[in-house]
């Protein structure tokens, strides 16, 4: 049953990334929706780390892209290399065909090599000289992003971050569960002798029956009038878009899914929302996510929820 | 808070304090009150932060100390000083709405102010005051309601807002139908002052009448039967003596009349002749009943009136009440009985008036054609005119009127052909009444006013007492139309509101009992009939009730029904609970106070959102809302 399965992966990932539980299950939660996740904080707080125990933990294929100022996009998607064997091209695939790929500071490289890689987190496929390679199942981007190192960084444009489900942010950890981690160094061991908990396969078929978990209408309703209400808030200057209420729908499928149930409680739509949609809104003060994730929240304490 | 609440709060304390404005009693310390609403509200319709408690503390500090400084100086009145408190106490509370509580707060001051106000005036703008803050006050606290039960946007509060309303309405008109209105208020204030005219006293100064020829002020309203022609003479009462700058009445000689089933009888008449006027007369500072020449009698509701020997009516004691009654008036001129002296006195050197008089009649054989040619000659001769000038010293002010301003007002007119008259040996005497009044044909009334005021002559001719007018009548402004809608109004206002008698019960109530007269018929069962009304009506009153229920309560399924309660009992528990709360943010809360109510709300999700729930799950959700009612129940005690 997934729901076991879940269980014991959200525990193992735990055992690993101490106290982190709410970024853990949104991580998987992203995942069971077929969305890309967005972490955004400081360095070392363990968003590698995130990413990394994902990936082993479901069994997948796992790469890792730094992004730097001079990548090329064909650094991401591949390139094709003459082979004097058989006197052909040969297309030597790059990083993006894994299952978890984790785009590391996103915001350091040109637009250019950006929009490579997030076209091929939309389409889930990549063209390259006319022929068209699809991407493994599942497909998951986890990109970080650094705030308070701006120097020689482009920031992703609104319509980019739009792409991204979710965007979470880690945090520092409480001060026990730090003071444990300082300790135990090296965390990549325990990752790397992990036992899997569940297969490709397996999330591939969750993915299929997270699509059909119920919703009632009144719950679209709900939804509904939070994407609107961003669209109404004087703070806010542009609203949530069409396929931010979708991905917001998605999530909440994912939360029940994740939850045990075959049905959207109005908790799958308020838990995720704010970190589904702040990402998404602009403010009218030139301000962080982290404020538009309050007026989320201030929007979610307006909107009633149907009884 | 919708914005829709916030505006409802705003005009409910607004309600409150225009129902105190409009009773008058309007000075300084109102005004500022007054003016302070604006700024508190204005801040909280733009949804700003509360003002600082020490802010608050200072504000309501001062405005008792306002009120101790209105109570003992400004107006020296504890009632109206508290009035000009609640003020006060709503503009402070504009810049401190924060729980649900201020809100009810503003309401019940609101209501507060609403009582006193009932208190101090009778004008019908309190009614329409009234009505808007009933209507505003269901309004919200159906809002209010919805909104703790978070279906705010669940449901269309039109219909219960409507419904409720009108109920209200109908309970406050049965409340308003059972209780004929009592003399004096709830508190035995009446604040009347009356209004102040001139021409009905004892003694009365020439040049009076044109203070009061501007002033629209209503003075009374007439119903008139169809035989009355105009134009109309409202006769108040005569006066006799004139010293040369003042009128007085000395011959007055009031007696008692007691009334006869009601009725006050002076002169014998037959109730087909006679002109039938019903009189609304508002307070004013004299005891003088008005009516058209001659009156015969009066119906009211009083035991005694007083009448002199010249036919004016007064009631007993100094007016200042509003005053209803039926006057019948008969249109022959009264006789003369006994000539008096007193009507042919004179001031002092009036020689060159009795010249003039003796000028304009010197032809004239009879007293009519003299007095007619007086009358004449005043009207022909003079200007009218408000804006006299005084006369020079020494000059008296007839004198001056005659021979050198030739302007005046009725005053001029009719003293000066009294004078004349006297001169030439006719008796004759000064009337003070109104004259016309404008027709107001929404009510089928006349609206007559202090400007009406107006003075005439009356002569003895042929031993009757005869009608002269010598002012040149002066041409009739006609008021609007809204004003004449709003005048009807405020007489029906008068009539049927504040002048509710227990006999307008009586009527109302046989009235209502009229399908049980049949019952007075000989051979019908009559006691079952009574069962039958009696048992039938309340019948009625109840499906009418249940029919309600089902438009204004939105019914929810069982399961939504049953988790609604939780939601309540949880509340009561001190679990936050409003709109946007979800049923984990109830779970969670719930925990944090040692409830665990996990399980339900398990329950709750899969039977709400996830297609219903099993027999099994359902009994379980019920038992478990049970335990937690148990929970309440054991908790309370």
């Amino acid at each position: 049953m997934a729901d076991t399965s879940l269980r014991l992966l959200q525990k193992r990932m735990d055992s690993i990334i101490m106290g982190k539980e709410r970024a853990v299950k949104m991580a998987v939660v992203t995942l069971l929706a077929r969305g890309h996740l967005l972490i955004e904080d400081v360095p070392g707080v363990g968003k590698t780390t995130l990413a990394f125990t994902l990936a082993k933990a479901i069994n997948c294929s796992f790469q890792r892209i730094q992004f730097t100022s001079d990548l090329l996009p064909s650094d991401i998607i591949g390139v094709s290399i003459y082979n004097p064997d058989t006197r052909e091209f040969e297309f030597k695939p790059g990083p993006i065909f894994s299952n978890i790929v984790l785009a590391d500071e996103i915001n350091r490289t040109n637009p250019k090599t950006q929009s490579a890689l997030l076209e091929a987190m939309n389409e889930r496929r990549v063209s390259v000289e006319r022929r068209t390679r699809t991407l493994p199942e599942p497909f998951m981007v986890i990109a970080t992003q650094n705030p308070i190192e701006y120097h020689g960084t482009f920031p992703l444009p609104e319509s980019q971050l739009d792409r991204f489900m979710m965007h979470i942010k880690l945090g520092y950890p409480a001060f026990d569960v730090e003071k444990q981690a300082i300790v135990q160094l090296s965390s990549f061991e325990a990752i790397e002798s992990m036992p899997p908990v569940v297969s490709g396969e397996e999330i591939v078929r969750m993915q299929e029956e997270v699509d059909a978990v119920r919703i009632e209408e009144d719950l679209l309703g709900y939804l509904l009038s939070i994407i609107t209400e961003t669209r109404r808030d004087e703070r806010i200057r542009l609203g949530v878009s069409t396929r931010g209420a979708q991905f917001l729908l998605k999530a909440a499928r994912a939360n029940a899914y994740y939850e045990g149930r075959d049905y959207v409680v109005p908790d799958d739509i308020k838990g995720p929302a704010p970190l589904v949609l702040a990402h998404r809104v602009i403010l009218k003060s030139r301000t962080y996510i982290s404020d538009a994730e309050k007026v989320i929240e201030d929007i979610l304490a307006r909107v009633s929820i149907p009884l | 808070m919708p914005l829709i609440y916030r505006i409802l709060t705003a005009i409910l304390a607004f309600t409150g304090c225009i129902g105190l404005i409009i009773t008058g009693q309007m000075n300084p310390v109102m005004a500022v009150a007054g003016l302070g609403l604006i700024p508190g509200y204005y801040r909280f319709m733009k949804g700003r932060a509360h003002a600082s408690k020490w802010v608050i503390g200072g504000l309501s500090i001062a405005a008792l100390f306002v009120f101790a400084f209105d109570a003992v100086i400004v107006t020296g009145d504890v009632f109206i000083a508290a009035a000009h408190l609640t003020i006060f106490f709503q503009a402070i509370k504009g810049f401190d709405l924060k729980e649900p509580w201020d809100h009810l707060q503003v309401y019940f001051v609101s209501l507060l102010q609403l009582v006193m106000a009932s208190e101090l005036t009778r004008s019908i703008y309190f009614g329409f005051v009234f009505v808007i803050f009933l209507i505003a006050l269901v309004t919200a606290m159906v809002i209010s309601h919805f909104m703790k039960e978070g279906t705010i946007k669940a449901i269309d509060i039109k219909r219960p807002v409507v419904i409720i309303s009108t109920l209200t309405l109908v309970i406050t008109v049965l409340f308003f139908v059972s209780e004929p209105r009592l003399r004096g208020g709830l508190f035995g204030k009446s604040l009347t002052k009356g209004i102040k005219t001139a021409g009905f006293s004892q003694k009365v100064d020439f040049g009076s009448f044109g203070e009061v020829k501007l002033d629209p002020t209503i003075v009374m309203r007439v119903e008139l039967d169809g035989k009355a022609k105009r134009p109309f003479y409202w006769r108040g009462m005569t006066l006799d003596y004139f010293d040369g700058t003042s009128w007085m009445d000395t011959l007055g000689g009031k007696h008692i009349v007691l009334s006869r089933g009601g009725v006050f009888n002076f002169v014998p008449f037959n109730k087909d002749d006679v002109i039938t006027q019903r009189v609304f007369l508002e307070p004013i500072d004299s005891s003088v009943i008005f009516g058209l020449n001659t009156i015969a009698g009066i119906k009211a509701d009083v035991r005694a009136l007083l009448i002199d020997n010249a036919g004016a009516v007064f009631t007993q004691g100094k007016g200042l009440r509003r005053i209803t009654y039926t006057a019948y008036s008969i249109l022959k001129e009264q006789p003369v009985e006994g000539s008096d002296s007193m009507y042919l006195q004179l001031p002092p050197h009036l020689e060159r008036v009795k010249a003039l008089a003796e000028d304009i009649v010197r032809r004239d054989k009879t007293d009519m054609q003299k007095s007619r040619h007086i009358e004449q000659y005043l009207r022909t001769n003079y200007r009218y005119s408000l804006s006299t000038s005084k006369p020079p010293k020494g000059m008296s002010p007839i004198e001056y009127f005659l021979f050198d301003s030739k302007k005046g007002y009725c005053e001029h007119y009719a003293t000066s052909m009294v004078l004349m008259l006297r001169s030439i040996g006719i008796q004759a005497r000064i009337v003070t009444g109104f004259i016309g009044g404008e027709e107001n044909r929404f009510g089928g009334y006349v609206i007559i006013r202090q400007k009406d005021a107006h003075s005439w002559v009356e002569a003895v001719i042929n031993g009757r007492w005869t009608t002269f007018d010598p002012t040149p009548s002066t041409a009739e402004e006609h008021p609007s139309i809204v004003f004449l809608y709003l005048d009807y109004l405020r007489l029906k206002w008068d009539r049927y509101i504040v002048g509710f008698t227990s006999a307008d019960q009586w009527r109302i109530m046989k009235a209502i009992s009229m399908p049980l007269a049949f019952a007075k018929t000989p051979g019908l069962p009559l006691p079952e009939i009574h069962m039958a009304y009696y048992v039938l009506v309340p019948l009625f009153l109840i499906v009418f009730f249940l029919f309600l229920r089902r438009f204004t309560v939105k019914r929810y399924a069982p399961i939504t029904a049953r988790y609604l309660r939780l939601r309540k009992i949880m509340r009561k528990h001190g679990v936050r609970v409003d709109a946007s709360s979800s049923p984990f943010d109830i779970k969670r809360e719930a925990e944090r106070l040692g409830i665990d109510i996990a399980d339900i709300i398990e329950l709750y999700q899969k039977g709400r959102f996830g297609g219903g729930l099993d027999h099994k799950d359902n009994m379980r959700y019920m038992e478990l809302i049970g335990k937690v009612r148990m929970l309440q129940s054991r908790r309370l005690k």
